[in-house]
């Protein structure tokens, strides 16, 4: 591999890691609050994506703009399903019924998707969607670039309302001790549903970012939930730092695995890295201490 | 719970033996009986499928219901089971009916190493294990074209000449899924009975617990899981002798492990029986809705619906659901399983 080569694959594995990075941050928080493991978050994102592309088709507007609409929209979705759904089951049984429930709803979100928009390929064609920036030797694409800074944007935005608004403090004792949060007055129940939208409303920016870059079709959050869900094991359950390490670290291996080996077999070291995790540290490497009795 | 009102204790239980004996004998008869009273080839083409179905969910439910670890990825051992089944007879020339049996005993043995891996963890990462493995496998399938027909799939020679005419096929192989669905049945029935049963059944209940109390919890869970994906080989395995084709996106494909947790949850997975009336419901639907609205993702929708109605509703399936209420009209005294989760619930309503 040359070395034009090398820094090319790592850049654009750092850009793709940021987008899973605030995916998986997303996943963290549903966990973290609520010990929920949302399958569908990735059939959200896609969602998201098709609403980016179909508000474009039909505007002729940039599709980030769909985000006032999206983000709000999935807020509400998100505290809904908290609320109606996810909090309907029992506790005792909520984590591995929470899989199955949250199933439930990306395969209906799928199947609609194929319904409304059929499985044809979609994708946004935009002024600056073949454009590029040189620098060094290396080209990065415009899109790939909005995307990473759409991701670290909102992981900015997370990380401030986890640790500067009382919400946050309310979320993150919810999420260390609900009953200890429960006695010194913290509506666990609100805040969970809060948690779950806010946790949806990072699905609506990933999405919008994905439908930028990528050719959408129903299935493809298939794709997604493998390495998604795989970071948010490695990084250790419910740890939103652990989850974005893992997601870089990921995504930079990935991309750089892509060189020599194409992109199917690439994709294998986000399995590969979960299984060693639960073969060496069941727990995840970072942070983590919840995950394995869960 | 105890209620003085109730019938001799020494009646109930001889009526109740003698129903189910006969339930079970009615079963039978529909079963042999179904080959000769299907009108045509095509319904019996169903009735195979929903064999196969059943044999799965009950596989499934070998690990699924007594331990209570539900796996969302046994698609990656029926898928195995085939591919092993296929390659065997392709390669190496094998007696389609050996390979088919050798098939299943390679799939065990990954079982053993894929389950060391992933019993480390309970609940929600086990689960995440469980889809990563079918995902991980759909694509070496797929990539490996060299080795498995890739995407173009893979043709699986027929185990029976020419001279065996189509609906005579469909016939033998609706007697050989029923033999194995029997032989999975009986399995289970065995383990149900045995201190390998109670071992895992208190690892569903209360795991920490069942460790303290001196249950090799490990090794039980590791032999359930070998078990059950050495029956789900089996059954992946004859499904690809008589479909005669296999492909990456159908056969590791996280649709077909949904299927077998919902056919297994909706008909109850602490019940024998409760995965093969889930396949007959939900076996029957997926063929009806495939039929009628194939080129839509209408089926996805209806599955998806159906799962989110029995997880939030009917958790323990139906069969529980259905005995509860016919218990409770007769205030029979019967001892039944009371769960953890009835106990907690109990105590929660006891305490105000």
């Amino acid at each position: 591999m040359t070395g034009d080569l090398f820094a090319q694959s790592l850049v654009l594995g750092i850009l793709l890691g940021g987008l899973y990075a605030l995916l998986a941050a997303g996943l963290t928080l549903y966990f973290g609050v609520m010990r929920v493991v949302m399958i569908a978050h990735s059939a959200f994102l896609i969602l998201a994506a098709y609403l980016a592309w179909y508000f474009h088709e039909t505007s002729g507007l940039d599709p980030l703009l769909s985000l006032v609409i999206t983000v709000p929209l999935f807020f509400v979705v998100g505290y809904g399903m908290q609320r109606f759904l996810v909090s309907r089951l029992r506790p005792i049984s909520l984590t591995t019924m929470s899989v199955l429930l949250t199933f439930a709803v990306a395969l209906t979100i799928e199947g609609l998707l194929g319904f409304v928009w059929s499985g044809t390929q979609r994708r946004v064609q935009l002024d600056y969607s073949s454009a590029s920036i040189e620098l060094g030797g290396v080209s990065i694409a415009v899109v790939k670039l909005i995307a990473f800074a759409l991701a670290a944007i909102s992981l900015g935005a997370l990380y401030l309302i986890l640790r500067k608004t009382s919400f946050g403090r309310a979320l993150r004792a919810t999420t260390q001790h609900p009953e200890a949060a429960r006695l010194v007055g913290i509506d666990t129940d609100r805040v969970a549903g809060l948690g779950f939208g806010l946790g949806l409303a990072t699905a609506a920016i990933g999405g919008t970012a994905l439908a930028l870059d990528y050719t959408i079709y129903p299935s493809l959050h298939w794709h997604w939930i493998g390495p998604l869900m795989a970071i948010i094991v490695v990084g250790g359950l419910g740890s939103i730092p652990g989850a974005a390490i893992a997601a870089l670290l990921l995504g930079v291996a990935a991309s750089l695995l892509q060189v020599p080996l194409g992109t199917t077999w690439a994709q294998t070291v986000f399995y590969l890295a979960l299984f060693v995790t639960l073969m060496i540290r069941p727990q995840g490497f970072f942070g983590g201490r919840l995950a394995q009795r869960f | 719970m105890p209620n003085a009102s109730s019938a001799t204790p020494a009646v109930r239980p001889t009526t109740a033996r003698v129903t189910r004996i006969a339930a079970l004998l009615a079963l039978v008869a529909v079963v042999l009986l179904f080959p000769s009273l299907a009108p045509d080839p095509f319904i019996l083409s169903v009735g195979v499928v929903i064999l196969s179905y059943a044999v799965l969910a009950t596989s499934w439910n070998l690990v699924g219901g007594f331990t209570g670890y539900i796996s969302l990825g046994h698609a990656a051992y029926s898928g195995l089971g085939g591919y092993a089944t296929a390659l065997l007879i392709l390669r190496t020339g094998l007696d389609p009916w050996l390979a088919l049996v050798a098939g299943g005993l390679i799939v065990a043995l990954i079982a053993i190493p894929v389950g060391i891996a992933s019993l480390r963890v309970r609940g929600a990462s086990f689960v995440i294990v469980s889809i990563a493995l079918v995902l991980i496998l759909q694509l070496s399938f797929q990539s490996w074209a060299t080795f498995t027909g890739g995407s173009g799939g893979l043709r699986v020679p027929r185990p029976f000449g020419p001279e065996v005419l189509r609906p005579e096929q469909h016939e033998r192989f609706f007697y050989l899924h029923a033999a194995l669905l029997a032989l999975a049945l009986l399995t289970w029935w065995a383990i149900e009975r045995s201190r390998l049963g109670a071992g895992l059944k208190a690892i569903r209940e209360d795991e920490d617990k069942a460790q303290a109390l001196g249950v090799p919890t490990f090794a039980y869970k590791l032999t359930a899981l070998v078990v059950s994906a050495f029956f789900t080989a089996l059954g992946g395995g004859l499904y690809a002798l008589w479909f005669g084709y296999l492909d990456p996106i159908f056969q590791f494909s996280i649709l077909v492990g949904t299927y077998m947790v919902l056919m297994s949850l909706l008909g109850g997975v602490r019940s024998l029986f409760g995965p093969l009336l889930g396949a007959v419901v939900v076996g029957y639907a997926v063929e009806v809705f495939k039929s009628q609205y194939g080129d839509t993702q209408f089926h996805l929708v209806a599955t998806g619906i159906l799962l989110g109605l029995v997880v939030l509703f009917m958790p323990d399936g139906v069969i529980p659901a259905l005995t509860s209420l016919v218990n409770r009209r007769r205030h029979a005294a019967s001892i039944r399983e009371v769960s953890a989760e009835d106990l907690a619930k109990q105590r929660e309503e006891a305490t105000p």
